[in-house]
């Protein structure tokens, strides 16, 4: 700007000395005055073609690069779902079932310098923000994330390889998304997380329409309880890192207050994980182990066994203490067809134990194979379960039944 | 009278003050980055500034014709004068994207030779005019590996060389490289590549070694990621590395069939710069601007006459260089491109296919 400065200074100096100007013609200082603006309209015009040119050949410009990369990308997906499950008759009958199963849309990017993501879910029974945050990484690439994100807890970012998820996911300990704010750092083969979540991601406890699973306020259900100031930490070392075999070794603890808005107590809320994720190879095995443990204030006479869960515009009861168990296998094919991208089969195994007296074990094991082409995902998967949710009378708390029940899922999307 | 006069001398006073930036012509020449590039602006981009008051915005890219394509088709063309691969240009030019030159108009060598003469024989097409013959070499991180990799094969072989590795994101030069890996002759790359057992023998090798590379797309990111340790071996542009050494790093070049090849000049058509910018070429393509270049970079002149103008230790750099040249492929940039389109879509599908379980799938 120096240099411009100088310009117009140097243009009414020249003003000021042109032969023929005296005091009697300091009437015309308006033409004057207005001249001088004309320069600085010039100068600024030139400021600007200056900054939107490449100052010459001292500085390397990525004006193409930089001109077709947005910053904010929208993306989405549909999916349909092909069913067959023998503990439901007009399936067995109708030789199974299809239709629509997920519309979403996806936001993704950085807005001056502040990372965005977000993804909104219509199903036919119900509409939700499955996760939406603002984020910033800071220069050690280490990041905070504000708003609903998913809660870092055990093997991330899934239990499981297949579409259906594992007993974890139906007890709120896995892809559970709620409202707060996260900081994640890696620093060599250590990765940290840390977290503070105010509330569930929709700060409405009796709102079922939700993607992922928390303690909910539900119609007919004495219980009141919501989950509130919830901490997360998580700790993972990985060994091998980039060289084809690697092994997280990691530690999660949860802990949070239960509030009871019938009683305006609160009770507390823990839950420690601790699990093993190896890709090796073509191969990937994971192991975890998580315990919990909610301990209510319910209204009198209302038992504390229990602990109503809600999500995908439904409720059911988990036991109030439980372990649970997980060990999966997945092996990815190298794909002999030139249109296949990605064939993945696997094997996902989880086992819950309830502390309740007699209360059966919940089981789900899911065989599958997950395959790539272009835009179209599909899993093929054979889920058999044992006193699941969505299975029969299978319970996640007590009672129940001790019978297998299969679904044969297969889920095609087409991802933008 | 008088007030007229006044008023001109303050119309032209006040634009002369306001208008010294607009009057000075400009070019915008694309090129590559980092040492490459730096070369070419002490070489000869400044000196034509000095010479012609002309302002050179030099522009970074990394490769490819779609830009050009799109500029030139919406007859919006921002890039003057463009340093192309050879295939590249042979493409563009196929289609029409680019200005025809006269090789009997570029300037003699100083001892009058005419430039047909002078330059190497695939540095004229109808097109372009030959930069440098560039290289790609595989280089490696001396402190990183215990031993010395001594063939191409070592590159591709990590329980003997552990480490990641850096490969260029395009197909050109690896799929020679996994070729020759597996046993194939430098002489015979191309027809077997030509065959459709050929080429998935090529990927089938890039494959076991895909969970190990790391995939860059410029000069700098190849270098960079030897430097920060990300990777013990990478594919880089051989010039690039001197460079890298002279600040510290303890790099090494192994010479074992490097891929050497074209860079050329060429113009966009239907720009508004075309006289300026076939000045330009002209100046960069002279004997001496070449000369310059490759005492800065070492990248062989495309001119024969330049080549004394070198300095002796710089030659010993050169990819030409007989040392080096032993076991070297050509980058067939006929066989590219006609090939390219075909096979850099595979190859960019190929990279999205996973080799290991996904950490995250599609939910």
């Amino acid at each position: 700007m120096k240099h411009n400065g100088n310009r117009v200074a140097l243009a009414l100096a020249a003003l000021a000395v042109v032969p023929g100007l005296s005091a009697q013609e300091v009437a015309q200082s308006t033409e004057l005055e207005q001249l001088r603006e004309r320069v600085i309209e010039l100068e600024a015009q030139t400021d600007d073609m200056l900054q939107a040119a490449v100052a010459g050949s001292e500085r390397v410009a990525d004006q193409a690069v930089a001109a077709h990369e947005p910053d904010v990308r929208i993306g989405g997906a549909l999916r349909y779902n092909f069913i067959h499950r023998d503990f439901v008759n007009a399936s067995e009958s109708k030789y199974g079932e299809s239709g629509f199963d997920v519309f979403r849309l996806n936001v993704d990017g950085e807005v001056d310098g502040i990372i965005i993501s977000a993804e909104y879910r219509f199903y036919s029974y119900m509409h939700t923000l499955k996760h939406g945050w603002l984020g910033y990484e800071f220069e050690d690439g280490s990041l905070v994330q504000f708003g609903v994100n998913q809660v870092p807890f055990g093997l991330l970012p899934y239990a499981a390889h297949n579409a259906w998820f594992g007993v974890p996911y139906y007890l709120g300990f896995a892809d559970d998304y709620d409202m707060g704010i996260k900081y994640q750092r890696e620093d060599g083969p250590w990765s940290l997380h840390l977290a503070f979540y105010k509330n569930e991601e929709l700060n409405d406890p009796g709102n079922l329409n939700r993607y992922s699973f928390d303690p909910a306020v539900v119609p007919d259900d004495d219980q009141y309880n919501e989950q509130v100031n919830q901490f997360n930490a998580r700790v993972a070392y990985n060994f091998g890192r980039g060289s084809g075999c690697e092994t997280e070794l990691g530690g999660s603890a949860q802990v949070a207050q239960l509030y009871n808005s019938a009683t305006d107590r609160s009770g507390d809320h823990w839950a420690a994980a601790a699990h093993v994720d190896t890709r090796c190879g073509r191969w990937s095995f994971q192991l975890q182990g998580l315990t919990y443990d909610y301990t209510p204030r319910n209204p009198e006479g209302v038992s504390e066994d229990t602990i109503t869960l809600g999500a995908f515009a439904g409720a059911y009861a988990i036991d109030s203490q439980a372990d649970v168990i997980v060990a999966n296998v997945a092996y990815n094919f190298d794909s002999p067809w030139e249109r296949i991208d990605q064939i993945t089969c696997y094997n996902d195994y989880s086992h819950m134990t309830k502390s309740t007296e007699g209360a059966l074990d919940s089981r789900i094991n899911t065989t599958g194979c997950a395959i790539g082409s272009g835009a179209i995902f599909t899993y093929v998967d054979h889920i058999y379960a044992n006193n699941m949710a969505y299975f029969g009378n299978g319970s996640l708390a007590g009672g129940g039944e001790d019978r297998w029940h299969s679904r044969l899922n297969v889920n095609i999307g087409f991802y933008w | 009278m008088q007030n007229l006069m006044k008023k001109l001398l303050l119309t032209a006073l006040a634009c002369t003050a306001a208008g010294g930036a607009w009057a000075q012509e400009q070019l915008n020449v694309v090129s590559w980055d980092g040492a490459y590039v730096r070369s070419q602006i002490l070489g000869f981009i400044r000196p034509y500034e000095d010479q012609t008051g002309v302002r050179v915005n030099v522009i970074q890219y990394s490769g490819g014709i779609d830009e050009i394509r799109r500029q030139v088709r919406a007859w919006n063309v921002q890039w003057d004068v463009v340093d192309l691969e050879l295939f590249d240009a042979i493409r563009a030019c196929n289609e029409g994207l680019l200005e025809e030159i006269d090789a009997e108009q570029l300037p003699p060598a100083p001892d009058g030779t005419p430039a047909t003469e002078d330059f190497l024989s695939a540095g004229l097409m109808r097109c372009g005019v030959g930069n440098v013959v560039g290289s790609t070499v595989v280089t490696y991180n001396t402190e990183m590996l215990e031993r010395t990799p001594e063939s191409i094969k070592d590159f591709f072989d990590v329980s003997k060389f552990p480490g990641r590795r850096g490969l260029r994101r395009s197909p050109q030069g690896n799929l020679e490289w996994a070729l020759v890996a597996d046993g194939v002759p430098r002489e015979r790359v191309y027809e077997v590549l030509d065959t459709d057992e050929g080429l998935d023998r090529a990927f089938a090798v890039l494959t076991r070694l895909k969970p190990y590379v790391e995939w860059w797309r410029t000069g700098e990111d190849a270098i960079r990621l030897l430097e920060t340790g990300e990777v013990s071996m990478s594919a880089v542009y051989s010039g690039r590395v001197p460079d890298a050494v002279e600040r510290g790093e303890p790099l090494e070049i192994l010479w074992d069939h490097q891929v050497w090849f074209f860079d050329v000049w060429a113009l966009p058509k239907n720009g508004r710069n075309t006289e300026r910018a076939l000045d330009f070429l002209h100046h960069a393509t002279s004997t001496e601007s070449l000369a310059r270049q490759a005492n800065l970079i070492p990248y062989g002149p495309s001119r024969r006459s330049s080549l004394p103008l070198v300095n002796e230790s710089m030659r010993a750099q050169l990819p030409t260089a007989e040392a080096n040249m032993r076991s070297a492929i050509e980058l067939d940039a006929h066989w590219w491109s006609e090939n390219l389109d075909r096979i850099e879509r595979r190859f960019e599908r190929w990279l999205e296919r996973p080799v290991q379980v996904p950490r995250r799938m599609p939910r």
